[in-house]
């Protein structure tokens, strides 16, 4: 069973709309070239200078994503000086990044000549102290990725870690750092789950994004 | 002594423990096997110096080579070290087997490697024991290495021996911490980073003490277990002690302890005469120094006692209509709480003794009292067969209504003020549990006339109509545990009660005016006090002086009885009996 779509149908949704939700996606994913043939096919204005900055960004974010952290970092700091200073948080798990990149490619003793020089002044500050625990402990595994903290290595927490970085960039240059289509569709997910739980399972099933968009 | 080589290098020379633990001689003889060790090491063969038995003492329980090695340890633990020696050689065992002794030198020299592999060797059957062991040896080189700043030889250690051993992840993240981190170290409880030479032979001494704790006793002996046998047969004997009832004892090895009798209060040292009637019930206040009677004479009394321990009259409250049946004291012993037979409670400051406060159920008559062990409410039982509580102004806000009972007379509260006790039929005693309102009974097979509950709330004495008194356990299962009998009840109420050092004896009253002592564990008779010339109705034992006893007699008097021969002795404070143990005094 699914919503009566008479309680939707009739509501009526510019085109403008929907383009300037695909636009803030592309540019919050960086597709730049997309986004070019996009705004010459609808006839939109480019929004104004973020072109270059698109382009830096987006090598930052698969600098990040690839796991050279110190390129990522250099590159931000040109475009964001104090981006970094002013985001700690992100600041160390960038920093993590490239340790854990040296122990993936087993080059311990630098791994820990790293650690001792830009990751031991964080443990000074108590919430980073179990996570700079966590990458320690890597340390003491000669098969890293057998250990229990493997994921740190792992292509999902440096997508992670580029995403939060993606954002960080994006909110200093005061744009949104999400993009309307994503926070659109949370919001949808939301709302179809508290329908189901209000009107029990009977009258209509859980939500599933997955299997409404192949329907 | 000559030019050999050997002799320059003294004893001495190696670092010096106080325990000596590290001497056996290690000849290479020994002859004895403790039963976890692999025999490969020893081999047991007849010694000429000692031709004596293998089993020593006259249980046949003893030992020989067990015996000897736990009095070289002893003497070696006292610094006795010539002596340990001598007694090694002698007797042809050694305290311990020589890949034991080069275990622990290796130990003190910080030979981390060869000292995993003579671990191995001495052939510990139990495997995680090996593990723990070894995981102490790495940890400590792993510490000394970061302590001597050798950070990538520490880092070496942790990656390929520390954590193929498989231990918690927790420990190797708190290990590996520390390399960067030496102040993550402390919290963990782990050596601190000190590089001096006494720093690290201590912790190398503290580690030989932590292995011999983990090793099997056999493998290692732990230290001072002659000292440690001896003070478990001291206990014994203490506990076997009858008539132990003084903390200051002095126990002497030469003989078994044995407390006399001297010990128990069985002289009258003073009688108080002050009610004009029959003395139902009295009671010590929890410091010991006043006590509380209440009398058919419709008063109650309290004495106070000076610093010689002599009781004489402070209050005497009046203002009940009725024989008053009960005292309580506050925990803080500034409160009274009386209760008049089917009446009023009263309360009244101890100092002052003032009445503060009426308490009364109108329509009704009040049997029992008892106070919460928050201090800031009481409790008391009507003879509707309800329990009420309610706080210190009179106001009630909590009630339960028996079903079967018909005079709720007895009132206890256990100390965690959970359960209230109180005889619920003629058989039966109820244990209600005051927030779920679940009820237990204990069933007796006679009639209950009164009960008492111990300091600690885990046991209950009950007296019976047939002059038992029945001692229960209330903790968990409620079971039965000691019958005293002696004393006669006929006609009256008789109470009895707890008392001495621990609790361990029981007293009780009783019709033929005499007031009789039990041994709680044993329920032996210990003593039976006359004096009085009238039933003895309650006693009550001080419970900070464990030498002194009160008891409330129909013959309008309260006897108060301590150690016989005490009164020439005591120049200071009361609660001091100091006898010696030894037969003479």
């Amino acid at each position: 069973m699914d919503v009566d779509p008479r309680q939707y149908e009739p509501i009526p949704i510019k085109d403008t709309d929907v383009h300037a939700v695909v636009l803030s996606y592309l540019v919050h994913n960086c597709f730049k070239e997309t986004l070019e043939s996009f705004t010459s096919c609808t006839g939109m204005k480019q929004p104004s200078g973020c072109l270059e900055d698109m382009e830096k960004r987006k090598r930052i974010f698969h600098f990040a994503l690839e796991g050279n952290a110190l390129k990522a970092i250099e590159l931000t700091e040109e475009l964001a000086p104090d981006l970094l200073e002013k985001n700690k948080d992100l600041h160390f798990d960038l920093l993590s990044l490239h340790f854990a990149e040296l122990i993936c490619s087993k080059r311990c003793t630098e791994a820990l000549e790293f650690a001792q020089s830009k990751l031991a002044p964080f443990g000074k500050v108590q919430k980073y102290v179990e996570k700079l625990e966590d990458f320690m402990a890597l340390l003491a595994y000669e098969e890293p990725e057998k250990s229990p903290m493997f994921q740190l290595l792992g292509l999902e927490y440096r997508q992670q870690v580029s995403d939060s970085l993606n954002r960080a960039i994006l909110a200093n240059s005061n744009l949104p750092s999400y993009s309307a289509m994503e926070r659109l569709i949370q919001q949808t997910i939301v709302v179809r789950q508290l329908l189901s739980q209000e009107h029990g399972k009977d009258t209509f099933a859980p939500f599933s994004l997955r299997d409404y968009l192949k329907s | 002594m000559g030019g050999v080589e050997d002799d320059n290098e003294p004893a001495s020379k190696r670092i010096k423990i106080s325990s000596g633990v590290l001497r056996g001689l290690s000849n290479g003889s020994s002859c004895i096997e403790p039963i976890s060790v692999s025999s490969i090491d020893l081999m047991a063969r007849p010694l000429p110096s000692e031709g004596g038995e293998e089993i020593l003492g006259s249980k046949g329980v003893i030992k020989r080579h067990e015996f000897v090695r736990i009095i070289a340890e002893a003497l070696y633990s006292l610094g006795y070290e010539k002596s340990g020696a001598r007694l090694e050689d002698e007797s042809g065992i050694n305290l311990h087997s020589s890949l034991v002794s080069e275990f622990m030198q290796q130990i003190l020299n910080g030979q981390w490697d060869e000292c995993v592999v003579t671990l191995q060797k001495i052939g510990i059957t139990d495997d995680s024991v090996v593990k723990s062991a070894s995981l102490l040896i790495l940890e400590q080189k792993f510490f000394e290495l970061l302590d001597q700043e050798k950070i990538m030889d520490a880092l070496k250690t942790l990656r390929t021996e520390i954590t193929p051993l498989q231990i918690k992840h927790n420990r190797i993240r708190a290990l590996a911490s520390c390399i960067i981190s030496p102040c993550l170290s402390v919290p963990l409880g782990l050596p601190s980073r000190n590089s001096s030479d006494i720093a690290r032979a201590k912790s190398r001494t503290k580690l030989l003490e932590e292995l011999q704790k983990l090793l099997p006793a056999a493998v290692m002996i732990p230290e001072r277990r002659l000292e440690h046998l001896v003070e478990q047969a001291l206990a014994l004997q203490c506990t076997a002690c009858t008539f132990h009832n003084s903390v200051d004892k002095e126990m002497s090895l030469y003989t078994d302890h044995q407390c006399g009798k001297d010990q128990i209060p069985s002289q009258t040292l003073q009688i108080l005469q002050a009610h004009t009637n029959e003395v139902w019930f009295l009671q010590f206040s929890h410091s010991g120094r006043h006590l509380a009677s209440s009398s058919s004479d419709r008063t109650a009394i309290i004495w106070e006692a000076d610093e010689k321990g002599s009781f004489s009259l402070k209050h005497q409250l009046t203002g009940h209509q009725k024989p008053v049946c009960s005292v309580s004291w506050s925990r803080d012993d500034r409160q009274l709480l009386t209760c008049g037979v089917e009446e009023t409670v009263r309360r009244w400051n101890v100092s002052t003794g003032e009445c503060l406060h009426v308490y009364e159920k109108t329509g009704h008559g009040i049997v029992s009292c008892g106070w919460l062990p928050s201090g800031n409410c009481i409790f008391y039982g009507v003879n509707d067969r309800s329990i009420c509580m309610c706080d210190l102004e009179g106001r009630e806000f909590d009630c339960w209504k028996g079903q079967r009972t018909l005079k709720i007379s007895d009132l206890e509260i256990t100390n965690d003020g959970r359960q209230i006790i109180s005889i619920c039929k003629e058989t039966g005693i109820l244990l209600l549990d005051w927030e779920t309102r679940a009820e237990k009974v204990i069933e007796e097979s006679q009639t209950i006339t009164s009960f008492s509950l111990s300091e600690d709330s885990r046991f209950l004495l009950i007296n019976l109509l047939n002059q038992e008194i029945h001692l229960w356990s209330i903790q968990g299962e409620y079971k039965l545990i000691t019958k005293y009998k002696g004393h006669k009840r006929t006609r009256f109420v008789i109470r009895s009660c707890f008392g001495g050092l621990d609790q361990a004896f029981i007293a009780s009253g009783s019709e033929d005016s005499q007031v009789y002592v039990w041994h709680k564990s044993t329920g032996d008779l210990i003593g039976v006090l006359p004096g009085h010339s009238g039933a003895v109705n309650c006693v009550s034992w001080n419970p900070k002086n464990h030498h002194m006893l009160a008891s409330a007699s129909d013959d309008r008097t309260i006897r108060i009885w301590g150690l016989n021969n005490l009164s020439t002795r005591h120049k200071n404070s009361h609660s001091n009996g100091n006898h010696s143990c030894n037969g003479g005094t």
